[in-house]
């Protein structure tokens, strides 16, 4: 019996938890220590841990130290026996479940009703089959290794589901999670306070009748490890029945029961009311735009009709100048002499000049004013054509040679694209070196781009002045080369009004290359 | 010979007759300085006495008014209907030509600003006028 209780001792000391080792506990009850450890010899095969008791006090305080997978009892003992051991074990909560096993030497039907009726869940009948017993016991092994199994699931789902739920409390957004059909399973306490509801509440609700948007996406919706869907504004419903505009995002995790989709809701109020100020700020800065350009077409108008009005009305009196001097100096002819005859040419070879000027800047402003005329399709050979024809005096004056490429068809103005030619031909004329002045004209698509070249064999420009000879009446040169200084401010004129640009590459004494980009 | 001229630069007025007698053409000028002058002549023409020009030559841009509202009045008056009418002018915009073509004028006399085109260009162009002008009313009356 000493032996015994030690081994009791030594089993209980060993304190390993059945989960670790993947051994349970089994409780032999017994007053026969030789029958003992004849249960004990049968059992061992088993590899589980045996206590052993010799008395059922014993085994009721094994029993509220431990937890059993079986208890085999002896029905038969002094002092208390077995039944009233059972009705013991089954009255403390803690071991109301273990099953219990009797053995026993009689056959008799009223002790397997009693037994039974004390919660016995088997009868094992002296003598013992160690098989039988062996078997009879794997059973309840197995089926509280399984239990163990089951407990220690449900504590891992419980401990995940925490998980969850903390991650889903400590999200920043409110958010609900619902089967495909919109049926909400849960929601976050944050999704409680947007949409004034209880939680339970919302639970089992159609999400609809909180966000009547809301769809389920015929594609499906990223996984729940992927980036959400993109940030999707709708209107939004509190319990009162108030909407607000919610911003969603949205992704899916797969469960057994199916597909279920999270949903992250977001006020979106203070948004919309950012947004709506943007909105009205942007609007008066619109219409102040408006006021501006208005105002500013209406000066730029004015100018315009000045600057008209002043080339025109000018041109008269310094026509009539010329004029006069021209039919003064015919008359005069013989009886001027040279000192005379010089202050006339002077006064008419000024007159003209400011005549040509005159030109230049009604031709200038007509330019500047195309743009308000619709574009059309234009041939540029042929507008080159037209250049050539308008030039046919200055060129075979100077003995040039004009040679065009093939140029293309573009949708512009003819007009300004004329006399964005004309003048840069009669620039590659006008400054023209000592040899005979040699035009070339070409073409090259660039993207939504026609870049056009005008390339002279004239004098050149110094790269100082690539940006000034575009400015109006600016000039490099004294009169003697006849410059009004309009030219190529007509064509950056033109240029700009056909929506392209004009620039120039030159060395001084190697000629000149304009470059006219006007799209296509 | 009788010309209606209206032209308000008396530089241009004094070239006219220059260029006349060049082309050997006798002429008497009735010269109006400004449209409202003009206007009123043109609504007189071939009434009460007044003579019927054989040539109307108007400038375009003129003191209170242009040679379009000049056009539409000589439109009005029947006596001028066979009176050949011509702008003479230094510069004319593609609309206001085209809106004076409509009322009537058979052509446009670009003013050269140099004097030898001047002399030879108009005054070629209103004897020309003269000669065309002349043969259609004597055929009429």
């Amino acid at each position: 019996m000493t032996a015994i209780r030690e081994r009791t001792t030594l089993s209980v000391a060993a304190k390993v938890p059945p989960e670790e080792n993947g051994r349970v506990k089994l409780l032999l009850v017994d007053d026969d220590a030789d029958n003992l450890l004849a249960l004990q010899a049968i059992l061992e095969p088993l590899q589980q841990d045996l206590m052993l008791a010799q008395t059922g006090t014993d085994a009721l305080r094994l029993c509220l130290e431990h937890d059993f997978a079986a208890i085999l009892l002896d029905v038969r003992m002094p002092e208390m026996d077995g039944f009233e051991t059972a009705e013991m074990i089954r009255a403390r909560k803690k071991s109301l479940q273990t099953p219990i096993l009797f053995v026993t030497a009689y056959r008799s039907d009223e002790q397997l009703f009693r037994g039974y009726n004390l919660g016995a869940v088997d009868f094992l009948f002296k003598p013992i089959v160690p098989e039988i017993l062996q078997s009879k016991v794997t059973v309840f092994v197995e089926l509280r290794r399984t239990e163990q199994l089951l407990r220690r699931k449900a504590e891992e789902l419980e401990r995940a589901e925490q998980r969850f739920r903390a991650v889903l409390e400590a999200a920043p957004d409110a958010m609900v999670i619902t089967n495909q059909a919109g049926t909400i399973e849960l929601a976050n306490s944050r999704a409680d306070t947007l949409f004034g509801r209880s939680r339970e509440a919302l639970i089992g609700r159609d999400i609809h009748s909180v966000l009547p948007a809301w769809e389920c996406a015929e594609e499906g919706f990223p996984r729940a490890s992927q980036q959400p869907t993109p940030e999707q504004r709708l209107i939004a419903y509190r319990d009162d029945g108030s909407p607000f505009p919610a911003e969603i995002t949205r992704n899916s995790f797969h469960t057994p029961d199916g597909l279920l989709i999270t949903t992250a809701i977001r006020d979106a109020t203070d948004q919309a009311h950012a947004e709506a100020r943007i909105q009205k700020t942007n609007l008066e800065l619109e219409k102040r735009v408006a006021e501006r350009t208005a105002a500013l077409r209406y000066s730029n108008e004015a100018l315009r009709q000045f600057a008209w009005a002043a080339s025109h009305d000018l041109q008269e009196p310094i026509r009539t100048v010329v004029t006069y001097s021209q039919w003064l100096s015919q008359i005069m002819n013989s009886n001027l002499g040279a000192r005379e005859s010089k202050m006339l040419a002077t006064i008419e070879q000024h007159a003209s000049r400011l005549n040509q000027l005159l030109a230049g800047l009604r031709q200038y402003i007509q330019v500047s004013d195309s743009g308000l005329h619709p574009m059309t399709p234009v041939d540029c050979n042929a507008v080159v054509k037209a250049a050539t024809w308008n030039l046919q005096a200055m060129i075979q004056e100077s003995g040039a040679s004009i040679e065009c490429g093939t140029l293309p068809t573009i949708t512009s103005l003819e007009l300004p694209l004329v006399q964005l030619f004309q003048n840069l031909i009669s620039n590659a004329i006008k400054y023209r070196s000592a040899e005979p002045p040699v035009v070339r004209i070409s073409a090259q698509a660039d993207e939504n781009y026609w870049v056009f070249s005008v390339r002279d064999n004239g004098i050149g420009i110094d790269p100082n002045y690539f940006d000034y000879i575009f400015g109006v009446f600016r000039r490099l040169h004294v009169s003697e080369k006849s410059g009004t200084g309009i030219g190529l401010a007509i064509c950056r004129a033109a240029a700009e009004r056909l929506g392209g640009r004009i620039w120039v590459e030159s060395t001084p004494g190697n000629g000149s290359t304009f470059h006219v980009s006007l799209p296509q | 010979m009788r010309i209606f001229l209206a032209e308000d630069n008396l530089g241009d007025v004094f070239l006219i007759e220059e260029a006349l007698k060049r082309q050997s053409l006798n002429c008497e000028i009735d010269h109006y300085a400004t449209a409202e002058e003009a206007i009123r002549a043109a609504e007189l023409c071939g009434n009460a006495g007044a003579p019927i020009p054989d040539l109307m030559m108007l400038d375009y841009n003129l003191p209170r008014g242009n040679g379009s509202d000049i056009l539409a009045v000589a439109g009005r008056n029947p006596k001028l209907a066979a009176v050949p009418k011509v702008i003479v002018t230094s510069f004319l915009q593609a609309d206001e030509l085209a809106q004076a073509l409509e009322l009537g004028a058979s052509c446009l006399i670009t003013k050269p600003v140099d004097f030898e085109s001047f002399m030879r260009d108009v005054g070629a162009k209103i004897a020309e006028l003269l000669r065309a002008g002349g043969e259609p009313e004597a055929a009429t009356s």
